[in-house]
């Protein structure tokens, strides 16, 4: 796959992902806010902002990064609180972004969560990924997994559908689907089912 | 998880209800926060809740407090107690009291969903199982003993009351009037229910039988016992045992099974070993028992025995106005069962039936709407349908004349015939001219239907 283009030019990207993509070509111009909090890989950027152009047909930017969420970090669980950083990031004006997809490379955790891969609110604006514990190999710790970035997409297209009110999904071969751990996340596909698509569709005509 | 729930979560912390009031968001179920147990209570009191996450630690009212509350006022919500490391002991009383489940925090993601799962299979079985039951105790309820009369509403009103008690019922009824039915509501009412209703008809079996059905056998008690085989009185184990025809039983029957009751206690046939039996009696009877009493063939110990609550059910004859209830129910019933498509009985018809005596009962009136189902032809019941069944027989009550009698027998045999003069004429090996002058003799008028 092709990741050299331009960000931002949908026609490009819905061509690399042709056949996959369902056809929403009709609407209008749907601004994606992509951006990095703290240092992240550019690549990772790349690849989220192809898939959500790619597998939700959306116009996704890439934006310049802001800076580090020392003001979520709990000392006690030395991770980063997700819901901070949401209420942090809503308080900020992304006025010409539908919605936003904030890719971080710190550990987050929600209360009553260990951690979580990703964090957003059902048809909220803000969505976060984390990148920390998406590298690892389920099977060996140790070793880096070559699948980081596609699991970064998956968790930021299933955080992005939240935001457009997607609800977890029963069905196993669904975007939508829950997935707890590394292992299930690999086997959770990137597309959205029929129904959920159709869900996808419906708001999007709204 | 497809099936959306409520839900709701009980902490004194705001941030831990966010997060699951925001994860819940996301499967769609319908969720709702309390910060104490005290709103949670009163949350409760407006909208039942199917699960409640349940913090241990909270100040005023704690979660095992709470959860005890819940589980007494509203026994089917389902608990999941959240704790922090270190209290597993709170969390062991807390699954003995009654929560169903337990979760550590932080937990994972994945424990989470796991416990909705369950929790969602577990509602799944137990709606599975409220249908179930709701469909078997249509069954066996009130719904298949049919009446709005006086009479019959006695017996509705009496079944509740004594469904309740242990206590022995004699049903007193003629035959067909669904003796079987009230004592089948009575256990369907009980808090037996879920534990067997056996019936016997102790008039259909010989008494050396009735004994190794009742009490069991041992292996080479008799010749023939193959093999040990447990009473009805042990394997109705807590049920309801329906002794049917119980004047029927012989006197040597009656010593054994009155010894029963009395000690609760059975030997089966070929042992000494006795074994603790738990039932409920509940006996039926056509015959009048005070009357076996006074002929020495009924036991008047055994008797007062069985008889400590007697229902009497009305026989049809007196309860005439049920007729057209029970004559719509048994149409569609047959309706249904068969292939015929009958919509309803004309008035004449009704009016036919209601003139019969029904020395069987309801059991007769349901014996001759699927006769006359079957056989009919068209959409509606005529009353030529029930021809079949004897007619009224005023004359025994009031004689008489002989002109009245062959007016009576010429229409009985015109309705039989569907007013045809011929056939008629035949039966009665007369001429067709001379019929139709006795049909102006007595005015006699062919119903509308059959014209």
């Amino acid at each position: 796959m092709s990741l050299t283009p331009r960000l931002g030019k949908r026609g490009h990207f819905s061509k690399v992902f042709k056949g996959i993509i369902v056809d929403y070509m009709d609407q209008e111009e749907r601004l994606i806010g992509v951006v990095p909090v703290g240092e992240v890989p550019e690549i990772a950027l790349k690849v989220i902002a192809a898939h959500i152009s790619g597998y939700f047909n959306l116009d996704p930017q890439v934006l310049a990064p802001l800076v580090s969420p020392d003001y979520a970090f709990d000392q006690r669980r030395m991770q980063y609180d997700a819901g901070i950083i949401l209420k942090t990031l809503e308080s900020m004006t992304f006025s010409d972004f539908e919605k936003v997809v904030a890719v971080l490379n710190l550990d987050l955790f929600v209360p009553i969560f260990a951690h979580v891969f990703g964090e957003a609110r059902q048809g909220g604006k803000f969505a976060l990924v984390s990148l920390y514990r998406l590298g690892k190999n389920p099977e060996d710790l140790s070793s880096p997994s070559p699948l980081m970035y596609e699991r970064a997409a998956k968790v930021a297209l299933h955080e992005l559908g939240h935001l457009f009110n997607l609800y977890h999904c029963e069905r196993q071969r669904c975007l939508m689907h829950f997935s707890g751990g590394l292992e299930s996340l690999d086997q959770t596909p990137l597309n959205l089912c029929r129904y959920c698509s159709a869900d996808y569709k419906y708001y999007l005509s709204r | 998880m497809d099936k959306k729930m409520s839900v709701m979560v009980v902490d004194d912390e705001e941030i831990v209800r966010e997060s699951f009031f925001h994860w819940f968001q996301k499967y769609g179920h319908m969720v709702e926060t309390a910060s104490s147990g005290f709103e949670a209570l009163e949350k409760l009191e407006k909208n039942p809740f199917q699960v409640m996450f349940v913090d241990i630690k909270m100040p005023g009212m704690d979660g095992i407090e709470l959860l005890e509350k819940v589980k007494q006022e509203y026994p089917d919500t389902i608990v999941i107690i959240i704790t922090a490391y270190g209290s597993i002991e709170s969390a062991v009383k807390a699954m003995r009291i009654g929560a169903s489940d337990y979760l550590l925090k932080p937990f994972k993601t994945d424990q989470l969903s796991l416990v909705m799962e369950r929790i969602s299979q577990q509602e799944k079985l137990v709606s599975e199982y409220k249908y179930l039951k709701g469909r078997l105790e249509k069954i066996t309820r009130f719904e298949n003993i049919i009446g709005q009369s006086a009479a019959i509403e006695r017996v509705f009103s009496i079944i509740p009351e004594v469904a309740q008690s242990n206590s022995s019922i004699l049903l007193v009824g003629e035959t067909g009037t669904g003796k079987e039915l009230v004592a089948k509501a009575i256990h369907a009412k009980s808090h037996r229910c879920h534990l067997p209703f056996i019936p016997i008809n102790c008039g259909s079996i010989p008494d050396s039988l009735l004994e190794s059905e009742l009490f069991g056998h041992q292996k080479g008690a008799f010749t023939g016992a193959t093999h040990a085989r447990k009473g009805f009185l042990e394997v109705v184990s807590g049920g309801t045992l329906f002794l049917d025809e119980v004047g029927e039983i012989s006197p040597k029957m009656q010593v054994d099974l009155l010894r029963v009751l009395e000690e609760k206690k059975i030997t089966s046939i070929g042992s000494r070993e006795p074994v603790d039996i738990d039932f409920r009696l509940i006996s039926a009877t056509r015959q009048d028992l005070e009357r076996g009493i006074a002929d020495g063939t009924f036991r008047e110990d055994f008797y007062y025995r069985i008889n400590v609550i007697k229902i009497e059910i009305p026989p049809l004859r007196d309860r005439k106005e049920d007729i057209p209830i029970l004559l719509e129910h048994f149409i569609e019933k047959y309706s249904h069962e068969t292939t015929s498509q009958i919509d309803r009985a004309t008035p004449k018809a009704l009016e036919f039936l209601k003139q019969y005596d029904w020395p069987g009962n309801v059991r007769e009136l349901e014996n001759a709407v699927e006769r006359a189902v079957v056989l009919s032809k068209s959409r509606t019941l005529g009353a030529e349908d029930f021809s079949f069944l004897q007619s009224p027989t005023p004359a025994l009550s009031s004689p008489l004349s002989l002109r009245d009698m062959e007016k009576r027998y010429i229409q009985q045999l015109l309705e039989e015939n569907q007013w045809n003069v011929s056939k008629t004429a035949k039966v009665l090996e007369i001429n067709r001219v001379t019929l139709h002058k006795m049909i102006n003799r007595y005015k006699l008028e062919r119903p509308a239907e059959t014209k």
